[in-house]
């Protein structure tokens, strides 16, 4: 199974690369934008979504329990347009939380994982099989998948969330200078090649909060907003974000609620 | 009938009151918010290196949400801030060698940490090629800031067009206050140095930026 995965995705990105020099030569974002859709059609993450299911389905962990049990807020076990809610505010642990701090949650609570163990893994190294958490959150969103986003403000707690991801966005620190808002508040921008979404327009906030989880090309494995919030903070030269702090909580909850009304696709596929 | 009113608004009023208190915090409350958060929500290899999440005067007004814009005041603040802060190379010399600028500019490497590791080098990369246009005919560069192709053929490389260059790489701030331009020399990305060779990338007829 690793070995074939791995072999689609080289095939995808061989072809993706192919496409990208063919078409540099013309206009970038188009050879871009057509190795994309290529790739979209035939998305190797697609592979992670079985995996999900499995390890939802299959008891594990030290209490020898599924995920069949975990509440990600429509009650224990719903699955079907849950993400769509998320991050939203959870009375039992009085905290709001986005997918992948929900599923820890669980399965420290549910299953008795070790907390640390799991973050420790959640982000999985590049050309590997990809992280439990990885799959078990894009199973999770794909069960969304065709529903529209449809983030709500109504505890407390989610309002100041949503206002603190607003104020974090525009934050700008390190040596660098940068805030979020310097890469992603214009259109049509791009670093080097990369196109970089519009967030501070409704149409590119949708693309983001529609297509994560998403397959990453250059890295063969499936990759959540987690890392995808981390990696900017590397790149900005900050310290490293604790994955599930309230930092990525929050700046998911702004995104989120911006991108309402998106209509969720995933896996994303991603260069 | 009555009855049935008053025992629904008995019901319905704690929630009526709950949601009716829910609300978007004020300014002070979200900064207050997010800045707990920022100060407890990141690692690094060394305490020293958390400082980088602190921000200095300029970053702070500087980071306006949404469509708020500077005033007036502010403005001239961040420009006084940055016209202090720029410091010229012990040589005088503010043109290096473009071969040199020339590496520096295509890299965008340095400083970074991850896994717990701070991402060791002699120096750090210039970063240019990331956001900017350069020699013409290379594809891979990116349009956040303008093309800065046959910046010194448009240019010259006057002695005021090396001074002006020199200040806008160390501090741009200067002239574009709250530009997306990163403060590369008061901020301690470059040295003096490393901005002089950028300072000659740009202007030096022979770079292949000023290819004609």
């Amino acid at each position: 199974m690793p070995t074939t995965r791995g072999r689609i995705g080289a095939i995808a990105v061989a072809c993706l690369a192919v496409h990208g020099t063919t078409l540099a030569q013309g206009k970038a974002e188009d050879g871009l934008a057509v190795g994309r859709q290529m790739l979209a059609e035939d998305n190797p993450g697609e592979l992670w979504i079985e995996q999900g299911k499995t390890l939802f389905h299959q008891k594990r962990g030290p209490k020898n329990a599924s995920l069949e049990q975990c509440d990600f807020g429509l009650g224990p076990g719903k699955l079907e347009g849950a993400t769509v809610r998320l991050p939203r505010y959870f009375p039992d642990t009085d905290r709001v939380q986005d997918l992948e701090s929900r599923l820890l949650t669980c399965m420290v609570q549910l299953q008795g994982f070790n907390r640390d163990d799991i973050v420790k893994r959640a982000i999985s190294p590049a050309l590997s099989n990809g992280s439990d958490v990885e799959a078990l959150a894009l199973y999770i969103t794909s069960r969304s998948n065709g529903l529209k986003m449809n983030v709500a403000l109504s505890h407390q707690k989610e309002y100041d969330m949503y206002k603190a991801g607003e104020y974090l966005f525009y934050r700008r620190s390190g040596q660098t200078d940068f805030a979020c808002v310097q890469c992603h508040g214009e259109a049509n921008k791009r670093i080097r090649l990369q196109d970089l979404v519009h967030m501070t327009d409704k149409k590119g906030v949708q693309e983001v909060t529609s297509t994560w989880p998403a397959y990453r090309g250059a890295h063969f494995v499936v990759r959540t907003m987690q890392w995808r919030l981390s990696d900017c903070f590397w790149q900005m030269r900050l310290p490293e974000l604790t994955y599930a702090s309230d930092v990525s909580i929050a700046l998911t909850t702004y995104l989120h609620y911006q991108g309402n009304g998106a209509v969720i696709k995933v896996p994303g596929f991603k260069r | 009938m009555k009855k049935t009113w008053l025992k629904w608004a008995a019901l319905s009023t704690p929630a009526l009151i709950a949601a009716g208190c829910a609300t978007f915090p004020d300014q002070a409350t979200t900064r207050q918010i997010a800045e707990k958060m920022v100060s407890e929500d990141f690692t690094a290899p060394t305490p020293a290196l958390l400082k980088r999440l602190v921000q200095d005067r300029s970053q702070h007004i500087c980071s306006k949400i949404g469509e708020a814009r500077l005033t007036q005041e502010e403005a001239a603040e961040v420009v006084k801030l940055a016209r202090a802060s720029i410091q010229y190379p012990q040589s005088g010399k503010l043109v290096g060698d473009w071969k040199t600028g020339e590496t520096l500019a295509l890299d965008g490497a340095g400083d970074r940490i991850q896994r717990g590791a701070l991402e060791k080098r002699k120096e750090n990369g210039g970063l240019c090629q990331n956001c900017h246009a350069l020699a013409p005919g290379e594809i891979n560069v990116g349009n956040i800031g303008p093309s800065l192709t046959g910046y010194g053929l448009q240019r010259g490389n006057s002695e005021a067009i090396a001074k002006l260059t020199y200040e806008r790489i160390y501090n741009g701030w200067a002239y574009a206050p709250c530009s997306n331009m990163p403060r590369l020399g008061a901020t301690w990305h470059l040295s003096s140095e490393q901005i002089t060779h950028l300072v000659a990338y740009l202007i030096d007829p022979q770079s292949p930026v000023n290819t004609k």
